[in-house]
């Protein structure tokens, strides 16, 4: 089995600043692995060892993106690769799935891949999605566990909003995974001392044999603003909780929340 | 921003993995029980029952903490010294229970049986302990001596293939969860210093009994105790080093030992920083966050500057450790440097935080606390001046050790 992880670099934070061109400026800021490809990761891991095969962690970004991938490394994932080119820099989600599709056709024998179910910066939860439409393979969205995956077929629960669904598809497929759906392990000490001297595969733009037309974004950032600050709540009196409770449920009802 | 950026000449991305790691196991397993840990310590009486402290410590051990600077084939991870200090900065950022963990069982106890311990001993003993398999513990002080560890007076008598051993140590750090224990003991009471030797002692040797110490003021998550030893047989394959070698063997470990708390101190001083910039930029007065205040910013800046120049020493003596060059000096400028300043990091820290300071509610009062005993402990502050001006002043100079810490050998060691 070789399971594709899609993994992000992000700030820690989001104490970040905007720029005056509307890019996100995160100098100083420390940059970790995307949280919800933590689980993504784990999640691999757990399946590789009851399969075995191949884990590849996969990113796209420069250079210095190379820790992250280490990290994945150094947690247990069999491969990696970078792909990183100047003209990856301003890429938009579905240019990021193009990019990430061309080289997982170009890996060719990839039977599952699995993703975050968004990033915590962009936070578009777009990727997977476009990932899976343009590799044509099925799509599997907001996945909080994997009861079954062998040659050929991955039964997984989607966790929606009011249903738990367990469906079933065909390999190879695309699934983004949610939090909790495992506990992700910490890099094991000695392969870090291992993997540090690993060299990541880094492919490009020409490697991918993508052009400029694939890679131009089709969304227009038309602003970009800090959120504004959580409003003040309300804090209700009363004597006794039972009459705050009464005050609150008749504030509900008059704003007919209730 | 990130304050440890920028130290490319000691780090590589390996330490960085390292830290991110460390500190999560911190941020996540720690941090979230610190106050009621801490707070546990002041109310403990009687003997040490806490559920908390193994399973943490178990989970060092697990993660590969314990054995970091130990080569695979005695199995640690293999990492350098340098990654030791990574270590113990991301510990004592959460709380210093953690990182005196990594001084004693580590520093003290781990790094003396590599040094000094025979083939044997290490892979009885040290190898269960790099893998965080048995805990270790160091014991040398004793109620009536402490940085005059010659008046020392426990003995350790021959008695065929064994010794015996009576005596009292005390605060000693894991007395009462620790399995095995490095005790200092006079072989030959009539030669001062050159009389003492030093012996492995198991909890489960017939005469060994341990006991809490009450009512510290800070490291009141973790355990410190007495342990008294009462006509306990050692075999005499369990004397590290040779007779009357044991006060060299105990001030080469206080080399390592004190590098950890020089580098705990450092993220002591990290974390009265972080906590004060989250503080100063909330708190307002006068209609302004106190950051804007000047007198706010320069205890701000001297926190900086305390620590940078900490990391900076501890990182010094880190790299001659992994070049194998004798840091003595080095390691005790670190460790006096960086434990004083913790203390008016965090002294500077509860009085930006004002009244809030000086309450659990903030974390800073137990920094406070915590930090006070590094500058006591391994070495008081003023025996490192004293050495300091020693050094300096050509009275003092560091004699070949018959066995001196192995350099770190990343090919090797893996």
């Amino acid at each position: 089995m070789h399971i594709v992880v899609c993994m992000k670099q992000v700030p820690r934070d989001n104490s970040v600043k905007i720029n005056a061109d509307l890019t996100i400026n995160a100098d100083g800021i420390e940059q970790i692995m995307n949280l919800f490809d933590e689980y993504a990761v784990e999640e691999a891991l757990q399946w590789n060892e009851k399969l075995g095969g191949k884990v590849t962690v996969l990113s796209i970004g420069p250079d210095d993106w190379k820790e992250q991938v280490r990290r994945a490394l150094a947690m247990g994932a069999t491969d990696s690769l970078l792909l990183s080119d100047p003209a990856f820099a301003a890429l938009d989600v579905l240019g990021a799935a193009r990019v990430a599709a061309a080289a997982i056709k170009k890996l060719g024998d990839v039977d599952l891949v699995l993703c975050g179910r968004n990033s915590t910066d962009d936070e578009s939860a777009a990727f997977a999605p476009a990932l899976a439409r343009l590799l044509g393979w099925p799509q599997l969205t907001y996945v909080g566990k994997i009861p079954a995956l062998e040659a050929g077929k991955i039964v997984a629960e989607r966790h929606l909003e009011e249903v738990i669904e367990t469906v079933e598809a065909s390999l190879p497929a695309v699934a983004s995974v949610i939090k909790g759906i495992n506990e992700p392990r910490y890099p094991s000490l000695l392969r870090i001392r291992k993997v540090a001297k690993v060299e990541i595969p880094a492919w490009s733009a020409a490697d991918l044999g993508l052009t400029s037309a694939d890679l131009a974004p089709v969304l227009n950032l038309a602003g970009r603003v800090p959120p504004p600050p959580r409003p003040k709540g309300e804090m209700i009196d009363g004597a006794s909780a039972a009459e705050k409770a009464a005050r609150l449920v008749d504030k509900l009802m008059e704003a007919q929340v209730i | 921003m990130d304050f440890t950026a920028n130290y490319d000449m000691f780090l590589t991305a390996e330490h960085d993995i390292l830290r991110r790691t460390v500190r999560d196991f911190a941020e996540k397993e720690v941090a979230p029980h610190i106050r009621a840990w801490d707070r546990s310590g002041a109310a403990l009486d009687g003997p040490e029952t806490r559920q908390h402290i193994l399973p943490v410590l178990k989970r060092m051990g697990a993660l590969g903490l314990l054995g970091i600077c130990l080569p695979a084939r005695l199995g640690g991870a293999g990492m350098d010294y340098l990654a030791l200090a990574v270590v113990c900065e991301e510990l004592e950022r959460v709380d210093s229970f953690l990182r005196v963990v990594m001084s004693v069982h580590t520093g003290l106890n781990s790094l003396t049986l590599f040094q000094w311990g025979s083939e044997e001993q290490q892979q009885k003993y040290l190898v269960p302990q790099a893998k965080g398999e048995q805990l270790a513990a160091y014991c040398l002080t004793e109620p009536n001596s402490g940085t005059d560890a010659g008046a020392m007076l426990s003995t350790a008598r021959r008695d065929g293939d064994s010794y015996i051993l009576n005596g009292e140590k005390t605060w000693i750090s894991l007395a009462d969860v620790a399995d095995n224990f490095l005790v200092f003991a006079k072989t030959d009471p009539s030669k001062g210093n050159r009389g003492i030797s030093c012996f492995i002692v198991e909890r489960s040797m017939p005469g060994f009994s341990s006991h809490p110490i009450h009512g510290k003021l800070g490291v009141r998550a973790g355990n410190t105790g007495s342990v008294v030893l009462q006509d306990v047989r050692v075999p005499a394959a369990n004397r590290v080093g040779e007779e009357g070698e044991g006060f060299k063997i105990a001030m080469a470990a206080l080399d390592n030992g004190r590098y950890t708390v020089a580098a705990g101190a450092t993220g002591l001083i990290q974390a009265s920083l972080e906590a004060s910039l989250r503080y100063a930029r909330e708190r307002q007065t006068f209609g302004v966050p106190i950051a804007e205040h000047q007198l706010v910013k320069r205890m701000i800046s001297h926190m900086v500057r305390k620590l940078d120049t900490s990391r900076l020493l501890v990182y010094r003596a880190g790299w001659m450790k992994n070049q194998g060059r004798r840091n003595t000096r080095e390691t005790t400028l670190a460790k006096w440097h960086a434990t004083v300043n913790s203390f008016e990091a965090a002294d500077d820290a509860i009085q930006i935080h004002g009244a809030y300071g000086y309450s659990d509610e903030y974390p800073v009062e137990r920094y406070l606390r915590n930090a006070r005993g590094a500058i006591i402990y391994e070495g008081t502050r003023e025996l490192q001046e004293l050495l300091q001006a020693d050094f300096a002043l050509g009275n003092r100079e560091n004699r070949p050790l018959r066995r001196e810490l192995p350099a770190y050998d990343p090919e090797a060691w893996t």
